[in-house]
């Protein structure tokens, strides 16, 4: 297929071929074509016996999928990989994951993705979930990271039966300050849209878009932080876990409840005072399971 | 020269028509609480951002995807980003369509943005009218509740309005060519006071 890279290449580091081509426009779509990276994930869970075993799965490009061993009585653990460690303008990774009925499984990354800078193309990251009757997802990528002059344009569109519970996370960091990083200019756009049956449960979009780093200052915006979460729930009685959320986040953040789910917010000066508050969320959030390790702190 | 839209517009976006908006801070008497407004500066940059690349903007694009004709109600609704954010645009949409009855007709409850957009279609009204109107309805709310809560005095409160006038036309101006692709905010700790208002312990305001 074109446009894939053997999985030794990182994104970022794809040579530019020079062609001898008389024709300058032929020459440059030959040089986007290389240099892009396109990963497929496809995963499928299905009850087995009192537990959850894989149904399906498919892996393509620069998209693998690892299952690590479940523990009894657990969901199903698989954690993406993204082998270009990074992704930059033009890349695309699509994810779908359908949770058939009764099964229950946890997706993770192995790593936080890194959105590289672009030369004008967006990066696009697609994940669709589809989770069953009585069934359960948690959806709980590592951080993503943002490099100056990156341009992302991510979408998680999530159906869910009508008792389906499912817990869903994405953190983001603009810059790692402590490297001295920052996003002077940049694009990251993130639409969210949960149905439940079919009807909207919860939609959201989150947009920012050039100088970046200059409108993070805003007070409206992150107060001068660099690093930010949203959490969300839907499965029985989630005021039960209100109190608990909004004392696990602290001052920096704040959570509510209404039609069904509960919805969460977070800033932090860096990745690791997020973690901070959204490592102990994710345990309230998660009930009795047990999170996949990448996520301890 | 007589202009029933405007006549229209000015009756049903003042804040004597029965809304209840009185009634809703938009999170603003927690970020209030917080100190994080304080004077009118902060005020004014508070709204800016919300009307640039927040609820506002997105209120805004809501709107003119009714005025087209587009079926956002559910869209509107599930765009809220926390319980009273959810109450303040459901139950003023809901007593908007209610009030605008005499000139509508009977219609569909709708999140305040969504029906404001809907009843201008309805009446002929111009989108770039209606987004202006509704922004400053949006707006002068909230720094009505500012004025209470700062405290500020009426004339800072009319200065903000001021300051505001050249961010309400380009939003509209903007709104008015916009998509629902356009949606997106950026205005994270305003969503974040909104919810935090639920669990202040004084407070005058229902959001």
């Amino acid at each position: 297929m074109d446009g894939i890279h053997s999985e030794q290449i990182t994104a970022a580091e794809v040579p530019v071929v020079r062609r001898p081509a008389t024709d300058d426009s032929m020459a440059a779509r030959a040089r986007v074509r290389l240099q892009r990276a396109e990963g497929v994930a496809r995963v499928s869970f299905r009850r087995a016996g009192r537990g959850t075993g894989l149904a399906r799965l498919y892996q393509e490009g620069c998209a693998k999928l690892r299952m690590p061993a479940g523990l009894p009585g657990e969901p199903a653990q698989a954690v993406l990989i993204n082998t270009a460690g990074g992704l930059t303008g033009g890349d695309r990774f699509r994810t779908q994951v359908e949770v058939e009925a009764g099964a229950s499984a946890i997706i993770t990354t192995q790593a936080c993705e890194r959105i590289y800078r672009s030369t004008g193309d967006d990066t696009l990251i697609a994940s669709q979930l589809h989770v069953g009757k009585r069934a359960a997802l948690a959806w709980l990528p590592q951080e993503t990271i943002l490099f100056d002059q990156s341009r992302l344009r991510r979408t998680l569109d999530v159906d869910l039966a009508s008792d389906a519970r499912f817990t869903a996370v994405e953190a983001v960091i603009f810059g790692r300050t402590a490297m001295g990083e920052r996003v002077h200019q940049g694009h990251f756009q993130d639409r969210w849209r949960i149905r439940r049956e079919g009807r909207l449960l919860f939609a959201d979009d989150l947009r920012f878009s050039g100088a970046i780093d200059r409108a993070l200052q805003n007070a409206t915006v992150l107060a001068g932080n660099v690093a930010m979460a949203t959490l969300f729930h839907a499965g029985p009685e989630p005021e039960r876990l209100l109190d608990s959320i909004r004392d696990a986040l602290g001052d920096n953040g704040g959570a509510s409840v209404w039609g069904g789910k509960l919805v969460a917010r977070v800033v932090a000066k860096d990745g690791l005072h997020l973690r901070r508050a959204v490592e102990p969320a994710l345990r309230i959030l998660m009930g009795g399971s047990t999170l996949p390790t990448v996520w301890k702190l | 020269m007589a202009d029933p839209q405007l006549l229209r517009l000015l009756t049903w976006l003042s804040p004597a028509f029965p809304v209840g908006a009185f009634a809703y801070s938009h999170g603003v008497e927690r970020a209030i609480h917080d100190n994080t407004i304080r004077d009118r500066a902060t005020l004014v940059a508070w709204l800016s951002d919300l009307l640039t690349q927040g609820s506002g903007w997105n209120d805004a694009v809501l709107c003119a995807a009714s005025w087209r004709g587009e079926d956002v109600a559910e869209l509107a609704e599930a765009m809220a980003g926390s319980r009273e954010r959810h109450m303040e645009t459901t139950l003023q949409g809901e007593a908007f369509v209610q009030a605008a009855e005499p000139w509508t007709g009977e219609g569909r409850p709708a999140p305040y943005p969504v029906a404001v957009g809907h009843a201008a279609r309805n009446q002929g009204i111009a989108l770039d009218a209606v987004l202006t109107a509704y922004l400053h309805a949006f707006s002068s709310n909230i720094v009505q509740a500012a004025v209470r809560l700062v405290p500020l005095g009426q004339r800072d409160g009319v200065a903000t309005l001021a300051a505001l006038e050249p961010v309400i036309l380009d939003t509209a101006a903007r709104a008015s060519q916009s998509t629902l692709d356009d949606l997106g905010a950026a205005t994270v700790l305003s969503d974040i006071a909104a919810m935090r208002h639920e669990t202040q312990y004084s407070r005058v305001f229902r959001s």
